[in-house]
């Protein structure tokens, strides 16, 4: 067995960036993913941004290769059928499938809000979910208003927490430790809520709420944020005492080091008008290359923040191959973020091709 | 049909700390594995606190963090002074007696704690280990520090989003640890299965920085598809328009409004009434897009931000009030979906627990048990699972290897 998800067939009714990105992580791991799409394609695959001189989505593209394509009008009936009975998980977006009663292994459900409450027939979009869950609004100047975060990025998390419900019921069944059909339930929106859930159950212990502070400031952290400096951006995280002492040197301010109040990084955050001038200041008199890897010799948990450009070019990612390609007709290649991590003894596909709507319909007809 | 835990007869001992590691382990111990949280009087998880004083502890502060509580729900704790032989040797007992070990130590933690895969492999040939670090087991960056801060700042995403005239712009505190718990969870569950199929473990290595990748693709495919750095326009769309987040009655409160399709466009030109007639297609929305934001701030301004949700929702119209932490806790959704289970935890009392973010068959994934206190499983680990005596046990706690009560580090 070289892959450890051999053996497992996925098949994607949906067709979102969530159903896309849950059963990606299956196929990347080597289960066999079928995307069953209507005549006119998954939706994904009229997704911005899209590949030059092309109709083809390049989101599309990330979250598909090495997935097969069947339409789902060109199967008979009983193939169908049988489809969908076999399969150990069924992925759905959310929307009522007649399928839902065919399968027999888990049928996983991915949707905005989940099924009943209050936002149950609400139309969702990324941007409503960090509105709800908390995160919009510390986001962007202290006037306002807050800024939402681009692209899909709630979807994703969806996918994610999805992929850890399904192949946690999938496991359970092959454990023994459950029976199928088993029905699981993601909402993209309480996925997200990983992120701000601490800040949630803070506020109930403590009665503080906290307000925008503007574009990259979050409390009780300072120094954090992303700076400029002479050339390119710079990220800063100080946190402990000894990283604040060491930070104060890096930066030629050793007179903030020893500071009482600066010891904690609520204190340096309550200080910030005398503080952020100075570092500053200090920052543009460094290349944001050079100062990183002087902070991080000296264990001060600095980042370069790359551009897209330089992300491709990071000697570090370039090493662990943390992109790849996504293979479409025609030998197009564009270059697409690998999976994020490895099982050494069972490692995942790299990359991959792309599938043209309905390019397998015939395969399983047969 | 009733709900089983689907990893039952799991066991994973969990080294990690802080958000990252802990938020995996927390979705198998949801999922019903035994996790089994290993921690030191001196040496705890420093999401307690990173600036521990006598008098924090002295007033039991390492059992008060709203943040180390909501992550370690429905595991076990038990304390091991690894840097002592015969902690360590306890805590090799344990791995024997388990199917996966997780650490996100910085690098070289481990390595002097003279621990590693193969050492945990010679105690359990098919044990699995996974190591969440900032930028991967391997590499230059290896051995380089980061927060979840860190990631983010490193992954390119503050390069999509913002408004151009600012700094690239960050998201979260710590985006980049939430995000890897999942990831983490994810992979350890693929090679459990492996685990299950063949008998054999492995070793897992989880970079943060990759782990946000996938979160900024619409970037990345941008570039290497048209060869274009994203641009930063904050809350405007070159697709679509409205597009933004308009402010509402009452101090900071505002409300995001998406107009993805035309129908969704009439029906909101219908329902503002007569200051939307000034404005036609989508063509010449997108033209006059300073007039179109200033007239429905003006629309919005006098509305109650979570009224008008449920108003524009109605009439199909995407739109969200935007909730701040307070509302969060009483948002009517999460709680007739029952997503805050509350339990009595010790020193704190009644708490909110956020559940897991699906539901199967119908239900809720039990949280039975709140955040363990430190070493609150000391006994039961060590007399169930590793079969000492109490006269060892007594033993271990006079010379320090456990204990329930921080312990302030030698300086």
């Amino acid at each position: 067995m070289t892959k450890a998800l051999e053996g497992l067939r996925v098949v994607d009714i949906g067709g979102s960036i969530s159903t896309e990105y849950c059963s990606k992580i299956f196929a990347d791991y080597g289960a066999e993913v079928i995307n069953l799409e209507p005549d006119s394609g998954f939706e994904t695959r009229k997704y911005p941004p899209f590949i030059n001189g092309r109709d083809d989505s390049a989101m599309h593209a990330y979250l598909n290769t090495n997935k097969l394509s069947v339409r789902k009008d060109k199967l008979r009936r009983e193939i169908l059928e049988e489809l969908i009975s076999s399969a150990d998980l069924v992925l759905n977006n959310g929307k009522k499938s007649e399928l839902s009663s065919i399968s027999k292994g888990v049928f996983s459900d991915i949707s905005w809000y989940g099924k009943g409450g209050d936002y149950d027939n609400f139309t969702g979009t990324d941007a409503q979910c960090f509105a709800l869950n908390g995160m919009l609004r510390g986001l962007g100047s202290v006037e306002g208003p807050p800024i939402i975060p681009t692209g899909y990025q709630a979807q994703i998390i969806g996918g994610m927490a999805a992929f850890v419900g399904s192949l946690g019921q999938v496991l359970g069944v092959e454990l023994g430790n459950k029976k199928s059909p088993t029905l699981v339930e993601t909402s993209i929106y309480e996925a997200t809520l990983c992120l701000t859930e601490v800040g949630a159950v803070s506020f109930f212990n403590t009665g503080l709420e906290g307000r925008r502070l503007g574009v990259n400031r979050f409390a009780p952290t300072y120094p954090l944020g992303v700076f400029p400096c002479k050339e390119g951006w710079i990220g800063l995280t100080v946190l402990t005492p000894s990283q604040w002492h060491a930070f104060c040197k890096l930066l030629n301010m050793e007179h903030f080091a020893l500071v009482p109040e600066y010891q904690t990084s609520l204190g340096r955050l309550q200080d910030i008008d005398t503080i952020e001038p100075v570092i500053q200041e200090s920052l543009l008199t460094f290349s944001a290359n050079d100062l990183f890897y002087k902070a991080q010799q000296e264990a001060i948990p600095l980042a370069r923040v790359p551009t897209m450009e330089e992300l491709l070019e990071v000697d570090q990612f370039i090493e662990r191959n943390a992109f790849t390609y996504a293979i479409l007709s025609g030998e197009q290649r564009i270059k697409v973020p690998s999976v994020p991590f490895r099982l050494m003894d069972t490692p995942p596909t790299f990359g991959g091709y792309v599938a043209e709507l309905g390019e397998h319909s015939e395969r399983f007809n047969r | 049909m009733k709900t089983s835990s689907s990893l039952k007869g799991i066991r994973i001992i969990d080294l990690s700390m802080g958000w990252a590691g802990p938020l995996a382990a927390r979705n198998l111990a949801d999922l019903g594995a035994d996790v089994i949280k290993v921690e030191s009087c001196e040496n705890f998880d420093w999401w307690r606190s990173w600036e521990a004083t006598q008098e924090w502890i002295d007033e039991d502060g390492a059992e008060k963090s709203p943040a180390f509580n909501s992550v370690n729900r429905n595991n076990r704790n038990i304390t091991l002074d690894l840097s002592h032989p015969e902690g360590r040797e306890l805590l090799l007992k344990l791995v024997g007696r388990a199917n996966a070990v997780m650490e996100n130590f910085s690098g070289g933690v481990l390595p002097k704690l003279d621990l590693s895969y193969e050492v945990f492999k010679k105690v359990k040939e098919d044990i699995i280990l996974l190591s969440i670090h900032a930028f991967g087991s391997s590499g230059p960056w290896e051995m380089f520090r980061a927060y979840g801060s860190t990631a983010e700042q490193s992954s390119g995403l503050p390069h999509v989003n913002g408004i151009s005239s600012d700094p690239p712009m960050m998201h979260h505190i710590a985006y980049g640890d939430a995000v890897a718990g999942l990831n983490g969870a994810s992979a350890l569950l693929i090679a459990l299965r492996h685990q299950a199929k063949t008998g054999k473990g492995q070793f897992i290595d989880l970079s943060q920085v990759e782990s946000l990748l996938p979160l900024v693709a619409h970037g990345i495919t941008e570039f290497t598809a048209n060869g274009k750095e994203p641009e930063r326009n904050g809350n405007r769309s070159e697709f679509f328009a409205p597009h933004g987040v308009y402010p509402c009655e009452g101090e900071d409160k505002w409300i995001v409004i998406q107009i993805l399709n035309e129908d969704q466009w009439l029906s909101f030109q219908e329902l503002v009434g007569a200051p939307m007639q000034q404005f036609g297609n989508l063509e010449d929305r997108l033209s006059k897009l300073e007039d179109l934001d200033k007239t429905i701030s003006e629309w919005t301004s006098s509305k109650e931000a979570q009224k008008l949700m449920y108003v524009l929702q109605d009439a199909k119209i995407p739109a969200a009030a935007t909730h701040t932490m307070s509302t969060l806790l009483n948002d009517p959704h999460l709680n007739s979906r029952k997503f805050w289970q509350y339990l009595d935890r010790a020193v704190v009392g009644n708490q909110p627990n956020p559940s897991a973010p699906f539901k199967v068959n119908g239900e809720r994934l039990p949280i039975k048990t709140p955040a363990p206190t430190l070493g609150q499983h000391n006994q039961e680990i060590l007399t169930e699972i590793l079969e000492l005596n109490q006269k060892e046990i007594d033993r271990l706690e006079n010379i320090g290897i456990i204990g329930t009560k921080p312990k302030m580090p030698p300086p």
